[in-house]
């Protein structure tokens, strides 16, 4: 009912004049002790991310279907929301809290919907205008050095960027399959980072950083891992033996591959599983070696699914032992192992069970046991230790002044959403380093949201939207994406489930049990009026987001 | 989402009820589904003595006050009065607690449901005498103190269990008896909404947890009344044309909750914890809870 409808009579009886509700005069708010303030927190899923996207925050837009500023939103933070919908091994669903209440949020699918959406009926961005005179040096052009340079770019500061192979995009052009990640969608991305003004130099390798350093004010170094490690058993040397990453980037660079009938993929990573399902759908019977349990795992959970379901057969607990054939591959001798104590990874120790060999015959091996970076370009110019090259972790900067170095040269190899982050702290301090401020880079976060403090009696249990995939038969043979995503409908529905842990999500809750009609709901967040709150906690002890804190008043 | 800042609360604040109190969160639903054309018949109790403290009112629709006894009675003689003057589309809304309901008033209601007047009442029990400072009525359920039931060496508190007036209404033939809680306020509104489209007598039984009475902290109301809920303590169920075969359980909880939750945060049952549990009086209680639960199909 709305007021116009609602007109107040005075009633007189005798002297006495009574007005409906006319004890608003009486402000109960007097009598108080502890007063409810309306607080925001970060959400799990902000916490987890590497990148800290306001993941609540896009959500909550899609749910007022502002797809739009959604897109923007996200764009702002990193500038690869298209991509990184699509590969990113999202944290912040493992530890998203509505998983501890029935199924975390399909948070990849739904950035990856906005994403699409945006990509539909996008423009051009336009050129930023240069207005700081220093210039800035990016090697490789990678997640990491991409980030960078969008960042910096948009800060006005002009951006070089170099790359050594004839294509730019590092790991997710060459490394990522198209069947989960199609090559159109990442380039539509590099040429947004192109249009703001950032020139990218292809078959540019470098070779000399204190020259480069001399010609630019600053360098970043993100020229990510190259090389495939070894196995270091007998007949590795042999031919058919080849190394993951060699094999996607032939792929995706559209050199011919030939796999032969039988694949074994050695490792247990994305690249062990993209390999796999690539060979796959090449035509070949595909083994994965792995010589750990399935939980131990480092690959994507769904990446690990989908190779399966696609007829991927994959030997857990079992590790090579030598590779047998002569001049040419012939199969692989493996040992069963068992798991024991924990080693340094935190992840069980493997150990060969004697006794227990057996072979695979194969007419292709590949490795993908782990990448590391190549360091001889730069002929020591910058401090490296154990195949990473050392910075300090507040700032990215190496021991040389002015040269910074982030993705996965630093980390080892990483995710790339991980590259993303690394890549935009280092913009963050390359300017504060030109601008001769203190380096160290820290957003200033809210604390975390507790789930003890989110009341969610009253929400409904709903199980987790599926996303629509490519039947697997249609799969092979060809390169076509996998997973489709949501539909705008499936989308709302799923944002729907957001708990919005930690911020108002306007649910009335507070304002249907305040017995003294003191919350109200405002334009973003519920409103107290202090005149009449008594001060109870209901609200506080109701609220599914956590928002409201009781402070002791003071009077 | 739309912002419901412009709409107006027909429960005024600036009324004395406690922090916390239930009562105001339970009449606030009900006045909302029942909406401006409504006509509130208040015995005594705590929510007339809070909502018009002389010579302020909260009531931002008619209401009229009478004794303990007769809000039945005179609800009756409203509706009577409404069909004399030809009145339509007026609801008539008695709002009684528990002991102008179960007890005191008990005698008028009666009467009310046989002459099948088109009233809708609603009962709000909390358990006691309140408003007098806590005694015990035959709302109070058993073992719980109060300062007429008080617990000692030769007491547990209340020795007698509670009335069970819901199925009473409906043993006069009524055309609708439901019980409700606030913690679920849809259910409890969906049912306020139907009572008042009923062509005859309609009830609403409405467990309001008081945390004065009760003694347990008031920003825990609403806890309460859900643990009564999902404890199966007060089950959620509706009853349409006075047929006990046709009563329906609103609100099933998903997993039954052991008594003992609903107990342990209330002042007024802690005697069976300490100085030493009462093992045998909570199971009991649990008992007299899994008998009544397996009754109503949970």
């Amino acid at each position: 009912m709305k007021k116009e409808e609602y007109k107040l009579k005075k009633i007189t009886i005798g002297a006495i004049i009574s007005e409906p509700g006319s004890s608003i005069k009486y402000k109960t708010g007097s009598w108080r002790s502890y007063k409810p303030i309306l607080t925001e927190f970060t959400p799990p899923c902000t916490r987890e991310c590497p990148a800290r996207i306001k993941v609540r925050e896009y959500i909550s837009l899609i749910k007022e279907k502002h797809f739009e500023e959604a897109y923007k939103l996200l764009k702002d933070k990193i500038p690869f929301p298209v991509t990184i919908g699509r590969v990113c091994h999202h944290p912040c669903e493992k530890k998203c809290y509505r998983g501890q209440f029935d199924e975390p949020i399909a948070i990849n699918i739904l950035k990856r919907f906005i994403a699409d959406y945006a990509l539909k009926n996008k423009k051009k961005p336009s050129k930023v205008e240069i207005t700081k005179k220093e210039k800035i040096a990016i090697i490789g052009s990678g997640p990491a050095g991409l980030s960078a340079a969008y960042k910096l770019v948009k800060m006005g500061y002009s951006v070089t960027v170099f790359e050594a192979l004839p294509v730019a995009g590092g790991i997710p052009r060459f490394g990522i399959p198209d069947y989960r990640l199609p090559k159109n969608v990442l380039e539509t991305e590099i040429d947004d980072i192109k249009s703001l003004g950032v020139e990218i130099k292809l078959n540019t390798s470098i070779t000399d950083i204190k020259h480069l350093r001399k010609q630019y004010e600053a360098v970043f170094i993100a020229v990510g891992v190259q090389k495939s490690r070894k196995l270091n058993v007998p007949g590795e040397e042999l031919d058919g033996v080849i190394c993951g990453l060699e094999f996607l980037k032939s792929l995706n660079l559209e050199k011919k591959v030939s796999l032969g009938k039988k694949v074994i993929v050695i490792g247990g990573g994305n690249v062990a599983t993209d390999v796999a399902r690539s060979a796959l759908r090449l035509g070949a019977e595909t083994f994965i070696v792995y010589r750990r349990s399935r939980k131990e795992m480092p690959a994507i959970k769904e990446g690990v699914e989908e190779a399966e379901r696609e007829g991927v057969q994959i030997k857990y607990l079992a590790s090579p032992k030598k590779i047998l054939g002569t001049n040419k591959v012939s199969g692989i001798e493996c040992v069963r192992m068992k798991l024991g104590e924990p080693d340094e990874s935190g992840r069980k120790r493997p150990i060969p069970i004697e006794g227990s060999e057996f072979v695979i015959e194969a007419d292709t091996i590949i490795l993908a046991i782990g990448e590391y970076p190549d360091f001889s370009f730069l002929k020591g110019s910058v401090k490296t230790e154990k195949q990473r090259i050392v910075v300090d972790p507040k700032s990215l900067a190496t021991d040389q002044p002015g040269v910074f170095a982030g993705g996965d040269v630093v980390t080892g190899p990483a995710t790339v959403i991980e590259a993303i982050a690394q890549g935009t702290k280092a913009a963050v301090c390359i300017d504060r380093y030109l601008r001769g401020e203190p380096m160290k880079y820290g957003e200033e976060a809210l604390p975390l949201i507790e789930l003890e403090k989110m009341n969610l009696s009253m929400v409904e249990t709903k199980s987790r939207i599926k996303s629509h995939s490519l039947p697997v038969k249609e799969r092979m043979g060809n390169f076509k994406e996998v997973n489709l995503g949501f539909t705008e409908e499936e989308a709302l529905e799923e944002a729907e489930r957001c708990l919005s842990c930690g911020s108002c999500k306007l649910c009335k809750l507070c304002s249907i049990y305040c017995p003294d009609n003191a919350a109200k709901m405002g334009e973003t967040e519920a409103e107290i009026n202090l005149d009449y709150c008594k001060g109870c906690g209901i609200c506080e002890n109701e609220c599914p987001c956590g928002v409201i804190i009781m402070e002791l008043e003071v009077k | 989402m739309k912002s419901v800042i412009e709409e107006v609360e027909l429960l005024a604040p600036g009324h004395r009820m406690c922090a916390g109190c239930g009562l105001a969160i339970s009449t606030r639903l009900a006045l909302n589904v029942a909406g401006i054309n409504t006509i509130v018949v208040l015995p005594t109790g705590c929510l007339e003595v809070t909502t018009t403290q002389y010579p302020e009112t909260s009531w931002r629709v008619p209401f009229i006050h009478v004794a303990f006894e007769n809000a039945a009675a005179v609800a009756s003689g409203i509706d009577v009065a409404l069909e004399m003057m030809g009145r339509k589309g007026i609801n008539v809304l008695a709002i009684g607690g528990d002991g102008g309901t179960f007890d005191i008033g008990f005698q008028a209601l009666s009467g009310m449901f046989e002459r099948g007047h088109r009233v809708t009442y609603i009962c709000h029990d909390n358990e006691a005498y309140m408003n007098t400072g806590i005694q015990r009525s035959s709302a109070t359920p058993y073992a719980a103190w109060t300062t007429t039931s008080p617990y000692g060496r030769y007491s547990i508190g209340k020795k007698k269990r509670k009335k069970p007036i819901g199925i009473i209404a409906v043993a006069h033939d009524i055309p609708y008896v439901a019980t409700a809680t606030i913690a679920y306020y849809e259910d409890y509104q969906r049912k306020v909404k139907k009572a008042l489209s009923m062509d005859g007598p309609a009830f609403i039984h409405v467990l309001v947890p008081c945390p004065t009475g009760w003694r347990f902290p008031p920003d825990k109301t609403v806890e309460i009344s859900r643990l009564a809920v999902e404890t199966g303590v007060f089950v959620l169920w509706e009853v349409e044309g006075g047929r006990m075969e046709n009563l329906k359980v609103t609100v099933k909880p998903k997993k039954r909750k052991p008594v003992e939750e609903y107990l342990m945060p209330q002042r007024r049952f802690s005697h069976l914890f300490k100085p030493e549990r009462r093992q045998d009086v909570i199971d009991k209680i649990q008992r007299t809870i899994d008998e009544k639960c397996e009754r109503y199909g949970l």
